[in-house]
């Protein structure tokens, strides 16, 4: 059915918003606008003779591939027998197949001015789940289990929890015409720009929601800014289009928040074991986005089954455990991941405002053996650094005063950013003592580069400038950051760091050797170093091209008038071989 | 700071289009054919925007929804409003289309958002979940087409089930396709059904584009009355106990709703 819908003449004229500029384009295809918020949604049933089947992928076109599929099956439902009646919400992560095409436009467009840690991956999907089961007398064994699910790349997770739970309830009423419906609405989104505040139509209300974007100030929450002059109407605000409810995701844990702030630094194994998916993935999504504004760089997943592709690499024990974050619900990782070393067990979400049971001591790992373990942390990692007990007060005193979650959720996020400020500062400031002087940058040399990260030349520096200056907090720091500068999280901080510096000096070398006096400099020169200048220039017109929007149109036009001159001065056979 | 919200409320008058600026009622189509004997903003409407006291809940925003059979030219009168376009060719809407149109009335900032639903079959069963909270319903019928006219009884009844106390509308397309005389024959009719739906009749082409303009003002104008009135009076009597701060009535709503997502999200 949603084959024969969907033929390129069955769609009408896309509607042209004058706002976006790149939707003006011809090369606009129905689906584009559609695909760049969201792969595809998929019907996942629960057939009695297959196990979980897909029962449609719309838009029909898309492909995915059977791993992909399989997975997506598997991950839309509940992995153990524990109720879930009625409708579960959650969302899971799962590895792309190698061989797709690159990141499209839209979607490296956004990447390059979003913050870091909400860049959408290359090589990962989200799923949205939303999962009824009902009774079903009219069904052979009686129930009706089916999920819909929202397949994409983007790290929206309240954004995309808001639009299933519209979306499903009306495919589970009314079938398949509602899922054309609302997906024919996702294409007429605009585009996912940083920093733009956008309108949402989603059967028949309009979700307005701003994007962040990196130059977004880091502490404090932005303040969402919806200006008068915004034009569309919106029924509902979402506050964030990604923050999860950290507050009550680490409620029954939370005098250990400070040491889980250091396992994910520094990319430790971690497992969460709860009951039901909503719960593991909400966790998780908590955890990896406690050390905000750094990027959690492993790989992380929100719900992870027994039957998923990466069971076997993930849980193997002839190996140490890869430094992941998983959230699992199936009793037998109780057994599989023993081994790991930081085990999380969250009990059952009380209602919103009850006071929570804390799990005031840290377990040794070992204690995990039976299923029916209590909630806490399960491991035998030492902090580096000492409690700080003064926001935990904070936190039980807001509880005591049924202070709103969100007021809890701002104190400890606020916490937590401070906290990751004060250990990234040091580093920060480090990073610019390694970048080269201005007077270095020659237009006869070749760029500057960023000097490299010598490990006791920065811990030397801590004494003076370390995270004492900013934070209160007590403890080995320094060896934190030994420990940190082992873990992915670093690498992908610094590689990024790197890639940024020197495109910055890639444009300063580019400026100044479009303001270079070359025809002078060549007067006397070999061919050899003329020929050698004339590629070199044209390198640098060629990160310009490539970088496009970073570099001056007048500082381009100028180097390319400077190649024009020099080419001018060669012979003309070898004009000729340059130009070919 | 005065010179600050001066400057923010002319930039929102200067993002409206010099041809979306309503300063007169515009008056119904056919004196017989409204139920609606309006022929002025409410006095205390007009003092209101006067004064700037309309600010409550900030934009102002109207919800319309345009529901008809298929093919009587939906979205053509869409495009026509919107666009200034007519396209001969005919493409069915999947769902519902979903357009956006800046006003100022009064010089009051106003948002027209218009869901254009699908007239298919398939499509019906989906259509309440568009329909709520419309405050504008406008029931199109073809005017070379009877048959279209007979079924507006019942897509007026199923958008209103889920609106808002809208105001109603029949508005006959394809007038351009009539000669004055059938065209007499059928305004009779469609007067008559106009009364019975307690609906406020419109003859449109979106072709030419006769009256396509003056029906959407005149849309606005009743639907921006009512709704401030409505305002107002809620104002005199809320005002008592949360005086006359306008952001934070916003910024609580804003709270309400994150709440009610969150329990969704964690039952």
């Amino acid at each position: 059915m949603g084959d024969k819908t969907l033929e390129t003449e069955d769609i009408p004229r896309s509607v042209i918003n004058e706002d976006e500029p790149i939707n003006k384009s011809l090369t606009m295809l129905p689906w584009d606008r559609f695909s760049n918020w969201i792969h595809c949604a998929c019907v996942v049933t629960f057939d009695l003779e297959l196990g979980q089947a897909m029962e449609l992928i719309y838009p029909g076109h898309i492909k995915l591939t059977d791993k992909e599929k399989m997975n997506i099956c598997y991950l839309s439902f509940p992995d153990s027998n524990s109720g879930c009646m009625g409708d579960t919400q959650f969302h899971f992560r799962i590895r792309q197949c190698p061989g797709r095409k690159p990141l499209v436009r839209a979607h490296s467009q956004y990447n390059r001015d979003c913050p870091v840690t909400l860049q959408l991956d290359d090589a990962h999907y989200y799923g949205f789940v939303y999962f009824r089961q009902t009774k079903d007398r009219s069904i052979r064994r009686g129930y009706f289990q089916k999920s819909v699910v929202l397949i994409t790349k983007l790290p929206f997770i309240a954004l995309f929890n808001q639009v299933i739970s519209i979306i499903a309830p009306e495919y589970f009423d009314n079938g398949e015409p509602s899922l054309e419906a609302a997906c024919h609405d996702i294409d007429q989104w605009p585009l996912p720009v940083p920093g733009d505040t956008l309108n949402l139509p989603i059967m028949g209300s309009v979700i307005q929601v701003r994007l962040s974007c990196r130059s977004d100030k880091l502490i404090g929450s932005v303040p969402p800014k919806y200006s008068q002059t915004h034009s569309i109407p919106a029924h509902s605000i979402l506050p964030s289009i990604h923050e999860v409810d950290i507050y009550s995701s680490f409620l029954s844990i939370l005098p250990h928040v400070q040491l889980l702030w250091e396992l994910v630094l520094i990319g430790e194994p971690i497992v969460v074991m709860a009951s039901s998916p909503t719960i593991t993935c909400n966790t998780v999504q908590a955890l990896v986005n406690m050390i905000a504004p750094l990027k959690f760089c492993s790989d992380f997943r929100p719900y992870f089954t027994i039957h998923d592709s990466e069971f076997r690499e993930y849980t193997t024990k002839t190996q140490a455990p890869p430094p992941v974050i998983l959230g699992v619900t199936n009793p037998f990782f109780a057994k599989t991941l023993q081994h790991w070393p930081h085990i999380i067990r969250i009990g059952e979400m009380g209602p919103l405002g009850s006071s929570p049971k804390l799990a005031n001591k840290v377990k040794k790992a070992a204690a995990l053996k039976t299923l029916d373990s209590n909630p806490g942390v399960y491991t035998r990692y030492k902090s580096f650094l000492t409690k700080d007990k003064a926001i935990l007060k904070r936190l039980m005193k807001g509880s005591q005063l049924k202070r709103p979650v969100e007021a809890q959720n701002a104190i400890l996020r606020r916490h937590l950013l401070e906290l990751t400020h004060s250990f990234m500062i040091p580093l920060e400031r480090y990073i610019t003592s390694l970048m080269p002087l201005q007077r270095n940058i020659s237009p006869h040399k070749g760029p500057p580069k960023l000097r490299p990260f010598e490990t006791e030349k920065f811990i030397e520096t801590l004494e003076q400038s370390g995270p004492q200056l900013t934070s209160g907090i007590k403890g080995d720091w320094e060896a934190l950051y030994r420990r940190f500068f082992r873990s992915p999280n670093f690498e992908g901080w610094y590689y990024q760091r790197q890639k940024e510096v020197n495109q910055k000096l890639q444009l300063l070398h580019l400026e100044a050797l479009s303001n270079a006096n070359l025809s002078e400099w060549i007067a006397d020169k070999e061919e050899v170093q003329i020929i050698d200048l004339i590629l070199k220039i044209k390198d640098k017109l060629n990160f310009a091209t490539h970088n496009h929007g970073l570099v001056g149109k007048e500082s381009v036009s100028r180097l390319q008038k400077q190649l024009e001159d020099i080419v001018s001065t060669l012979p003309d056979d070898l004009q000729s071989v340059i130009k070919t | 700071m005065p010179r600050n919200k001066m400057s923010s409320v002319r930039t929102v008058i200067s993002s409206v289009a010099s041809d979306r600026v309503i300063t007169k009622f515009t008056p119904a189509f056919h004196p017989d054919g409204t139920p609606y004997s309006k022929v002025n903003f409410h006095p205390k409407v007009k003092t209101a925007c006067s004064e700037n006291r309309t600010g409550r809940v900030g934009l102002k925003i109207t919800k319309a929804v345009l529901v008809g059979d298929v093919a009587v030219g939906k979205t053509c009168l869409v495009n026509r409003f919107c666009h200034d376009v007519f396209d001969r060719d005919y493409k069915a809407t999947i769902g519902v289309d979903f357009e956006v149109e800046k006003f100022s009335v009064l010089s009051i900032p106003i948002t027209l958002q218009i869901w254009d639903t699908a007239g298919q079959e398939r499509f019906k069963c989906i259509a309440a979940s568009y329909y709520r909270g419309a405050q504008i319903v406008i029931v199109a019928f073809d005017l070379t087409n009877e048959e279209s006219l007979h079924h507006t009884d019942q897509w007026m009844e199923e958008a209103c089930a889920s609106a808002d106390q809208p105001v109603k509308f029949l508005l006959g397309t394809k007038k351009d396709l009539l000669s004055p005389s059938s065209y007499s024959d059928v305004e009779v009719r469609a007067l008559k059904q106009a009364k019975k739906l307690q609906a406020e009749f419109w003859a449109t082409s979106s072709k030419s584009g006769e009256n396509v303009t003056d029906f959407f003002f005149r849309a606005i104008c009743l639907s921006f009355d009512d709704t401030l009135l409505k305002e107002l009076e809620v104002d005199t009597v809320a005002s008592k106990q949360i005086g006359t701060i306008k952001v934070q009535k916003s910024s609580s709503d804003l709270y309400e709703k994150r709440k009610s997502n969150q329990l969704k999200c964690c039952s």
